[in-house]
């Protein structure tokens, strides 16, 4: 295995445009060996056509793809040899089975894995005589990384791989992905679900309309909002005064229907002045939580507003 | 290699699987052959044909004479309504009067029955008949004739039949070789006539041999295959996986379209060719056409037939932006090139506007190019052609669909 921390991909200056509209503006980033490297955004932040630059489908209208240390004008057969991927809005033949679908990818690589031994690793042996139409969301997107890892490949992308997950499902592909990580795998994963990035990531790119607009580790990234403690809870029948009022308590307020949201830099002072504005005024505090500021955060702080906005 | 032949065999497992596509792949040219060679396959084969026919015999006074000519006649074809064979029709359903039944009435309505159609001709013997032929015919004869009167002795047999039904004039043609055959024998009996001394005529089809519909058929309809399955398989399978994403997970792989091309056409041509034999075997074995596909021209023409339809399917890829623009435009090309090509029928007779689509259909020339090295039938166009036309159609739909077929993402 070569070294981790080594640079498996450097892109710079990437720019793709749709007529007037810059969907991808001049980003940068580079992807350590044997990392999980996050695009993290909103829908249409321009994560997918990031994706498809880096996977060779789309061209890029400037910049430059360095990737297993060899510059590209375009993705070669040989680096589509060591790269697998998982797309956002990717299909098989509804009609194929599950073995058959994989073994039809691995016949388009040089080298590929035992189909079996694929299929066992994603716990598809029970599903591999069905075909793909039957197969449940869950079960499809295992079939999806099944394909994308048939040929054993050294750069996997996953482009949004959790997207319309049910809650168990979502937390299978959590566990695929560390695995992968562990056995020395480099992902880029793209997500507009932040758990998904602090979960998994090692480095995160904050992406939003075509820019990047923060990087760096998930613990980094919280960080960089200082020594915040964010207090949220539960209140109905508030009136806009009440707002400027709770404004005061703390740094800042956000009402989100009957949800408060309070940013403190002095947690002690704000929780005193809170809890006598709710006996003063008379409105309790229901399912008060404190805690350390997310991605999600950090994401409201850089662009006042929501990821799934 | 190994990509190449497993696209192949996802094409063909695909196809055989879904029902939509397993329909016009198989069932309906299959469903085609049957209805078309049950229709029209057994016009002119004896024993299975039947026409329905009216016979009034008005001469009933006659009974008492020595030689009941009219009997004579009404036996001829009463031998003709018997069923030749087990599963064999007879060639006549004979209509007569119960006995206590007004002649003169029952004839009424036989002639009513045939201005409905329900009767393919009326016979009538008139009222003394076998008199007159006793009078006139020993040594004198009788004339079957078609409703006109042609001997003046009155002793003539009336056959109604109504123009424009072809079952009604072949039956009426029968009919009156039937009364020939009868006015022969009369007259051999009388010594007038020697069989013998008659002028042997032999009828003879122009190619040398008699040209069964079932071997004219069968040609027509595994082109009618191939064609359904170029035109409308094609664009489907490569527009839907292209709408589907099916394809855009292809080109994230190693896979080129060059490669994805080559599986998709030979899996393609697997199927036309399993549609092939299953078309061969059924009108073979199950309506007897004798015709015989192994042989090097006509092997040449089912597959150059087989690649210009696909090429057309390409064609249709590459023209429109979705797979259900792509079944319109498959539609609207289907019925002019599959009916104005002599596939099914001849189409001399066509106004000249319509001519031109012959003419420009590639059908017309793999058509009449592999019935005419089949030798059913001749043709109007030379070999040269029969080649070069579908060739050059090839050549112009791969150019086109070369440039045009979009993949949607980076190729």
């Amino acid at each position: 295995m070569r070294n981790a921390g080594e640079i498996l991909m450097r892109v710079t200056g990437l720019v793709k445009r749709y007529g007037a509209v810059c969907a991808v503006d001049a980003i940068s980033f580079v992807v350590p060996r044997a990392s999980v490297f996050t695009i993290l955004g909103p829908n249409g932040a321009g994560k997918t056509t990031t994706l498809e630059m880096l996977e060779g489908i789309r061209e890029p209208d400037g910049g430059e793809i360095e990737v297993f240390g060899a510059k590209l004008k375009r993705v070669t057969r040989g680096v589509r040899e060591r790269m697998g991927v998982l797309l956002q809005d990717g299909n098989f033949e509804p009609y194929l089975r599950v073995r058959e679908t994989v073994a039809l990818f691995a016949s388009f690589f040089r080298r590929a894995l035992p189909v079996d031994d694929v299929l066992s690793s994603l716990s598809l042996e029970d599903k591999k005589r069905a075909a793909v139409r039957t197969l449940s969301g869950g079960q499809r997107q295992r079939l999806a990384v099944a394909v994308a890892l048939v040929n054993d490949p050294e750069l996997i992308f996953l482009d949004e791989p959790t997207t319309g997950l049910d809650p168990q499902a979502r937390r299978n592909m959590w566990s695929i992905v560390t695995d992968l990580k562990r056995r020395g795998k480099t992902i880029i994963l793209t997500t507009h679900y932040m758990e998904e990035a602090e979960a998994l990531s090692d480095h995160v790119c904050i992406m939003d309309q075509g820019r990047i607009i923060a990087e760096g580790s998930p613990r980094e990234l919280a960080s960089g909002l200082g020594q915040e403690t964010i207090i949220e809870f539960v209140a109905s029948r508030l009136r806009p005064a009440d707002l400027e009022e709770l404004g005061h308590c703390g740094k800042a307020a956000r009402v989100d229907g009957e949800r408060v949201t309070l940013n403190t830099d002095d947690l002690v002072r704000t929780m005193e002045a809170l809890l006598a504005w709710s006996k003063e005024r008379g409105i309790p505090l229901a399912n008060m939580t404190v805690r350390q500021p997310n991605l999600e955060d950090v994401f409201l702080s850089l662009t006042g507003r929501r990821l799934r906005e | 290699m190994r990509g190449v032949l497993w696209i192949a065999r996802a094409h063909i497992m695909t196809a055989l699987r879904e029902k939509g596509t397993l329909f016009w792949f198989i069932i309906f040219p299959v469903f085609l052959l049957v209805l078309l060679a049950l229709m029209f396959g057994r016009i002119g084969n004896v024993g299975e044909m039947n026409f329905d026919l009216g016979l009034v015999n008005l001469d009933t006074a006659s009974s008492t004479a020595t030689v009941d000519f009219a009997a004579i006649v009404e036996r001829a074809f009463e031998e003709l309504g018997k069923r030749p064979a087990l599963l064999k029709e007879p060639l006549f359903t004979l209509h007569r009067p119960s006995s206590g039944d007004d002649a003169e009435a029952f004839l009424k309505g036989e002639e009513n029955m045939l201005r409905l159609g329900r009767r393919a001709a009326v016979v009538v013997i008139p009222k003394g008949f076998s008199e007159q032929v006793r009078a006139h015919a020993m040594p004198s004869s009788f004339s079957g004739s078609t409703a006109t009167p042609a001997s003046p002795a009155g002793e003539t047999i009336l056959v109604y039949y109504t123009k424009g039904s072809d079952a009604s004039e072949l039956a009426s043609s029968i009919v009156e070789q039937v009364l020939a055959r009868v006015n022969q024998e009369v007259l051999a009996q009388a010594g007038l006539f020697r069989s013998q001394e008659t002028v042997p005529v032999e009828t003879r089809f122009i190619g040398g041999k008699e040209i069964r519909y079932v071997d004219f058929l069968l040609p027509g309809v595994i082109l009618m295959g191939f064609f359904t399955n170029g035109l409308f398989g094609v664009p489907g399978a490569i527009l839907f996986s292209r709408d589907r994403r099916i394809l855009k997970s292809y080109w994230v792989t190693p896979l080129s379209v060059g490669r994805y091309l080559a599986g998709f056409s030979l899996g393609h041509l697997a199927l036309c060719l399993l549609q092939f034999i299953l078309l061969a075997l059924l009108g073979r074995f199950a309506f007897g056409a004798r015709v015989s596909f192994a042989q090097p021209i006509p092997v040449l023409y089912l597959l150059l037939g087989a690649l210009t339809f696909m090429a057309f399917g390409f064609l249709i890829a590459a023209v429109v932006r979705t797979a259900n623009a792509g079944m319109a435009l498959a539609n609207l090309l289907n019925l002019p090139m599959m009916f104005l090509s002599g596939l099914f029928f001849q189409v001399g007779g066509l106004p000249s506007f319509l001519k031109v689509v012959v003419y420009a259909n590639p059908v017309s020339y793999l058509a009449e190019g592999l019935r005419t090295s089949l030798g059913i039938g001749t043709g109007q166009f030379s070999e040269t052609l029969t080649f070069a036309v579908p060739l050059a159609w090839i050549a112009v739909c791969v150019l086109i669909a070369s440039r045009r077929l979009s993949w949607d993402v980076v190729r």
